[in-house]
């Protein structure tokens, strides 16, 4: 049982005064992945030739290279805001929570960065 | 046995009691002043019954047409019977607009007008001219103004830091043997654990004792457990035969319908559709006062014109007024009305029934707040350490009749005014709260156990819905003295019966078994001492409306009675206190008795 | 981290079944399942069983929980004043929905009618939940007017109508804990997360064109758990008794908080 006030327990410690910025964030994000979403499920639909090197032509046209990088980009932003609500949600331990949250910025990250030079990667071959 | 209780002792300047709007209005009002103060309060503070309040309160702002605090004097003298002591209510009505425009600045919701003023729609008995006009004086927010305010008191009272014993019991005052009151015993229901309460003020602020009714208004906590402890104490109760019947309570649930239906311009009607206040109140016709409009209601219920397939209750009609205004101005009758009687007032008028909603009567004051009691031939000798507000104090503002709109007034205007004269008091800062003397203490703790580990055989919910029942009956609107020497033999039979109740749970904890029966052992003293008073007074005036003496008698009765009750025969001890036919500054005139006609 | 296991004691076992008396036998009779729990005492919480004669009963939960109070069970514990749905008493938990008992018609609800104290707080006895923490949060808002500029000293600070309708589906709270308790969110994080009443409240003020504070509140709240733990899952909205949408309140504070960046 704490011997702190209720109300000294309610305040903790203050607000992080932030907070507004990542659900902007989530928004915004979730608005950029519609296009870029519908544009990546289309353009792959409408691709007759799903070989390898097709796709590798498909993926060094500038055209495509660019808004893929971008939707990649978005999405792993994206993932990285949603997979720390639900951290934030359910992971009640105090340094476990930090410890997790780290950890998933730190994987989200090295996945982004793999996504993307893999993309460059096609693209400045 | 009881030392096992072992009260912690708490040491205040003032201990308020109850959390209502009267007591909270003292509580922040005493700790702007710097005074420790601790308020102990049965139920969270914005659960009171002040809750509930609907229609509004008064005060002579003048926004929506002119108005002066004299006219505003004069209704409530007229409203009261001539039974009200007009220096204190000099003293409300010209303390009423700052008390308001205080709220207002602590943030109360108030409706507006077109010009951003508070807004203000007429109520039952308030004119203009010293009776001529009808007045717009009762300020409001929508229909829930008493939920309005007690909301924003209790943010008050968290602004300035109040410390509050909330879910506590008070159990009984701690009295010394000089007649002083130095502290309260109160029960903590969640620990279990009983509290010492030593202050040098002992402030009550418990509300009436509506749930001796059967059929009332009030909630299940008004249960007057000040006046039970003030009455156990030694000390007189006032006025309490004027019991106030609502002209609207929703026929069977008995839940309130704010008299600001009909100052919207809602109106009564009988089985024939006649608007029948037509002839009662020829000028103020629905809007005349509440004794007057519950009177004649009951006339056409008892003479065969009632509504409904008993011909047993009467219509509210609101559905002229359109759905705009009700969505607007009563939004919250609209929900009871569908809950508790399921109608739509845009379409049907509610069934209602005048229905107990006020005592005008309680712990007798002076307009400072402070008990009073006869002493040494002395009507008004002041009990030390001891203050009464709101409902539970008679000051006595109403007299024998209260206004609507008055009592959320009364709970501001005392609540402030006992803050102020607290702080006089206890100008010398440094005094501590004198010692509790431990047999009072003895006593109050010994009787606690003694009721909860009663064994007889007499349930106490029996015995409630017994005295409930006889108090409907026997102390109704209509009085005669037949009628009340019965039922004031029946009533003292069921508190006779109550030293054979019997307590089923044991525990300490949240045990409303026992809250229940302590209510209960408040409530049957005040129920004896109504129904001695009604049976006492031979006259009719206000809300005491005697059949076998039908007229006003200023000659014998134009005085307050005070009552006196011994717990262990059940006998009741009468005398009397003089109205004040005076006022405290020149700057209003004393209103002479004359007939009221509405 | 969630827990998967449930604490000790806390299985609901079945309690005991008070039939209704001899002569109410041939009536409406109906089912209270209801919780009951000493923290006292420890052991297990249960659920007694109560037939309710509805003939010789008012409609609501309340009416039937008074009179099983009245006359078979005196020692059942449940919060109640006001009976009309104002002061917020008798919150509890309904045949799995938190509402007034006394304004929940028993007709309202099918079967066997089982009333439980509001989900996620501790008990203190059978039907009374522990509210302080939801009280210190409603204080640790600071939920009064906030102003600098003194008001007339002779009158009423102004206010135009639209201002002021700006309050209704706000001010009507009665901070009964419905809608709090009814909020997953508040479940997993009500120790740090305000809650939708506790929120909704706040926006009050923020609303109120009086007050001048609009913006130390948005400070005061804006964090990933005071505030953003809404994930406008609306049960709020679906439990509140006086029909008011915290959720929208809370979209409101969040939409503003945005728009104070731009």
């Amino acid at each position: 049982m704490s011997l702190r006030t209720p109300l000294s327990q309610a305040r903790g410690l203050g607000a992080a005064k932030e907070g507004a910025g990542h659900w902007w964030a989530q928004r915004l994000t979730s608005a950029f992945l519609v296009p870029l979403v519908l544009w990546g499920a289309f353009s792959v639909a409408m691709l007759g030739d799903l070989s390898h090197a097709g796709l590798v032509a498909w993926v060094q046209k500038p055209l495509v290279s660019a808004p893929l990088i971008a939707l990649l980009l978005v999405v792993f932003w994206h993932l990285e805001l949603g997979l720390r609500v639900i951290v934030e949600d359910y992971v009640h331990l105090a340094w476990l929570k930090v410890a997790v949250i780290v950890l998933v910025d730190f994987a989200v990250l090295l996945l982004a960065v793999a996504a993307v030079a893999a993309v460059a990667g096609i693209a400045f071959r | 046995m009881p030392k096992a209780y072992e009260p912690q002792e708490h040491v205040v300047d003032v201990v308020v009691v109850g959390a209502g709007g009267a007591g909270l209005r003292a509580v922040f009002g005493m700790a702007q002043e710097g005074l420790k103060t601790a308020c102990i309060t049965k139920v969270f503070p914005t659960r009171s019954h002040t809750v509930a309040a609907q229609g509004g309160i008064s005060a002579a702002l003048g926004n929506m047409g002119e108005d002066d605090w004299r006219w505003h004097m004069y209704d409530t003298v007229k409203g009261s019977d001539w039974l009200g002591d007009q220096d204190a209510i000099e003293y409300m009505c010209k303390e009423a607009a700052a008390s308001i425009i205080e709220l207002e600045h602590y943030g109360v919701p108030f409706s507006r007008t077109g010009s951003g003023h508070i807004y203000q729609r007429p109520f039952g008995g308030m004119t203009t001219h010293y009776g001529k006009g009808i007045a717009q004086r009762t300020c409001a927010a929508a229909d829930r103004t008493g939920h309005a305010i007690l909301h924003t008191l209790y943010q008050q009272s968290l602004k300035h830091n109040a410390e509050f014993f909330v879910e506590y019991f008070a159990l009984d005052l701690v009295m010394d043997d000089s007649g002083a009151c130095t502290g309260v015993v109160a029960w903590d229901l969640a620990t279990g654990r009983l509290h010492l309460f030593r202050a040098r003020i002992v402030l009550l602020a418990t509300g009436g004792y509506g749930r001796a009714y059967f059929s009332c208004t009030s909630a299940h906590t008004c249960t007057g457990d000040g006046n039970g402890m003030v009455l156990r104490a030694g000390l007189p109760l006032q006025d309490l035969e004027f019991v106030q019947f609502h002209p609207t309570g929703i026929y069977g649930a008995g839940c309130l319908i704010t008299e600001g239906v009909r100052g919207e311009g809602g109106y009564l009607t009988n089985a024939a559709g006649e608007r029948f206040m037509e002839r009662y109140a020829p000028n103020a016709k629905d809007l005349a006062s509440r004794d007057v409009v519950s009177r004649s209601m009951t006339i056409e219920i008892n003479e065969g014109r009632g509504v409904g397939p008993q011909q047993d209750h009467i219509h509210l009609h609101l559905e002229h007024l359109g759905p705009e205004v009700i969505e607007k101005r009563l939004p919250g009758i609209s929900e009871s009305a569908r809950i508790f009687a399921g109608v739509d007032v845009t379409k049907e008028p509610i069934p209602v029934l005048p229905t107990v909603h006020y005592n005008m009567g309680g712990i007798p004051t002076n307009y400072h707040g402070e008990v009073i009691q006869l002493r040494n031939g002395n009507p008004e000798d002041v009990v030390p350490g001891l203050m009464a507000i709101g409902e539970a104090a008679c000051v006595s503002v109403h007299g024998a009749n209260r206004l609507g709109s008055n009592s959320l007034l009364d709970l501001i205007v005392f609540g402030r005014a006992a803050a102020k004269r607290a702080a006089e008091l206890l100008e010398a800062r440094h005094a501590k709260a004198p010692p509790a003397p431990a047999a009072s203490v003895e006593r109050i703790l010994d009787r606690f156990d003694r009721i909860r580990h009663a064994d007889g055989d007499q349930p106490t919910a029996a015995l409630r819905l017994e005295m409930q029942k006889i108090m409907q009956t026997y102390a109704a609107v209509f009085r005669t003295g037949g009628n009340l020497e019965e039922g004031l033999a029946r009533v003292r039979d069921v508190h006779a019966r109550f030293s054979r109740v019997r307590v089923a749970d044991r525990s300490l904890i949240w045990n409303t078994d026992l809250v229940e029966t302590l209510e209960l052992a408040n409530l049957l003293p005040q129920a004896v001492c109504t129904v001695a008073g009604a049976l006492n007074r031979l006259e009719s005036r206000g809300a005491h409306a005697r059949d076998d003496y039908p007229e006003r008698d200023d000659d014998n009765w134009m005085k307050h009675t005070l009552l006196h009750f011994d717990d262990a025969t059940g006998d009741v001890g009468i005398h009397y206190r003089p109205v004040h036919l005076r006022t405290l500054t020149d700057e209003a005139q004393v209103v002479p008795p004359q007939a009221r006609v509405y | 981290m969630a827990k998967f296991r449930l604490p000790a004691n806390s299985i609901v076992r079945k309690g005991r079944y008070y039939a209704a008396a001899g002569a109410s036998r041939g009536g409406r009779i109906r089912r209270f399942v209801v919780y009951r729990y000493d923290a006292a005492a420890g052991g297990n919480p249960r659920t007694d069983t109560y037939e309710v004669d509805l003939d010789d009963c008012g409609p609501m939960v309340l009416d039937a929980l008074i009179k099983i109070k009245n006359e078979t069970d005196s020692t059942l514990a449940f919060r109640r004043s006001c009976r009309e749905g104002i002061c917020g008493s008798c919150s509890m938990n309904i045949c799995g929905r938190n509402t007034l008992a006394c304004t929940r018609a028993i007709s309202d609800v099918r079967g066997d009618v089982r009333v439980f104290p509001l989900p996620h707080l501790p008990v203190i006895r059978d039907l009374v939940p522990d509210l302080t923490h939801f009280y210190a949060q409603y204080a640790s808002i600071k939920p009064w007017m906030r102003t600098q500029t003194p008001p007339p000293p002779d009158r009423e600070r102004l206010q135009s109508v639209e201002d002021r309708d700006k309050l209704d589906g706000l001010e009507e709270c009665i901070l009964c804990a419905c809608c709090s308790t009814s909020c997953p969110s508040y479940w997993w994080n009500g120790d740090r997360y305000l809650g939708p009443a506790i929120l909704l409240q706040a926006y009050r003020w923020i609303a109120d064109s009086r007050d001048e504070a609009a913006g130390e509140r948005l400070d005061e709240i804006e964090d990933p758990f005071k505030l953003y733990r809404c994930h406008t899952i609306m049960n709020c909205a679906d439990a509140c008794p006086k029909g008011l949408n915290p959720a929208k309140a809370i979209a409101e504070i969040k939409k503003l908080l945005v728009a104070r960046r731009f």
